[in-house]
């Protein structure tokens, strides 16, 4: 039973029914990119009040659920906003692993792949993994070991497709800051899928 | 016999290249920074040179694009299929009376 329903005639916005119908996958997409489940809460919260203050504005053009995700898209802002604030990045941040090991060697080459880690040929293209249903579990898995910070920095590039200078403003960090999350994210990720994906043995 | 000879000289020039370019360790960092912004002239020569002889480095940019295509392609997918079980239910009580209040 849904308390609200009856309430509201026609075409006023009935929350309750977003919250079942949008709930989940609002709070999905929130943790996937804030990596904290009260902030996920405190943004779909969020989200829903300001769709009720702002439901006339939504004319069906697009479908309910893209609304809300458009307003959740904000509010995942704010929330990177408020938290920079409240806790500035310190000196000794911790950008994520260096991954050292991956390029030592006996001496003339140290600085080179070291063989153990070195990337093996995939076989794949972006159409084939596409099609695959744990793409984003192997992903959010090989991200959880990184710092927050920069498993969000990283998912907002990646699959946001944000610019640099946003995110850099978002998190508060400078440019170079960012380039180095983002190099480590992807020199731990891309070993991390391969050894998931590409060497099941 | 050319031909012997030729696979020589590759080799030499390949060696020589690897001793005197930045390393994989370097060059990675480059690739990653190349997905970011535009490189120098020299920056750009030096990566060009050593994708040329390292497969290693070549494979890394080429699954660093993959990964870049795929999460993109994917990017309004996530939530539906990963792992997270969704929202709790106390969360969702909690939510849900605030929206009551609301009204």
């Amino acid at each position: 039973m849904n308390a609200t329903q009856g309430k509201f005639p026609d075409k006023s916005p009935d929350p309750g029914r977003w919250l079942d119908d949008h709930g989940d996958y609002l709070f999905k997409y929130a943790v996937f990119r804030l990596r904290d489940n009260t902030a996920a809460e405190d943004a779909v919260q969020e989200t829903f009040l300001a769709a009720l203050k702002a439901h006339k504005e939504f004319e069906g053009r697009a479908s309910e659920r893209t609304w809300l995700v458009g307003i959740l898209k904000h509010k995942v802002v704010d929330h990177f906003r408020r938290a920079t604030r409240e806790a500035p990045l310190g000196e000794e941040s911790d950008e994520g692993p260096e991954h050292r090991e991956f390029f030592e060697r006996p001496d003339p080459w140290q600085g080179h792949w070291n063989t153990d880690y070195a990337p093996n040929e995939w076989h794949a293209t972006p159409a084939e993994l596409i099609e695959r249903n744990d793409f984003w579990k192997v992903f959010n898995d090989c991200l959880s070991p990184l710092p927050q910070r920069t498993a969000s920095a990283f998912t907002l590039r990646e699959v946001d497709g944000l610019k640099s200078e946003e995110i850099c403003e978002m998190l508060s960090i400078k440019v170079n800051n960012l380039w180095v999350m983002l190099h480590r994210a992807r020199l731990h990720l891309r070993n991390c899928l391969e050894l998931n994906w590409f060497r099941p043995e | 016999m050319a031909l012997k000879l030729y696979d020589k000289l590759k080799h030499s020039i390949r060696y020589w290249l690897l001793r005197t370019l930045p390393t994989c360790q370097q060059t990675v960092e480059k690739i990653s920074e190349s997905m970011e912004r535009s490189l120098s002239l020299q920056e750009r020569i030096n990566l060009k040179l050593h994708l040329w002889i390292c497969v290693w480095c070549q494979w890394y940019l080429e699954h660093l694009q993959i990964i870049r295509q795929t999460a993109r392609a994917k990017a309004d997918e996530p939530p539906e299929i990963i792992s997270s079980p969704g929202l709790s239910n106390e969360a969702r009580e909690r939510i849900r009376r605030r929206l009551t209040n609301q009204n």
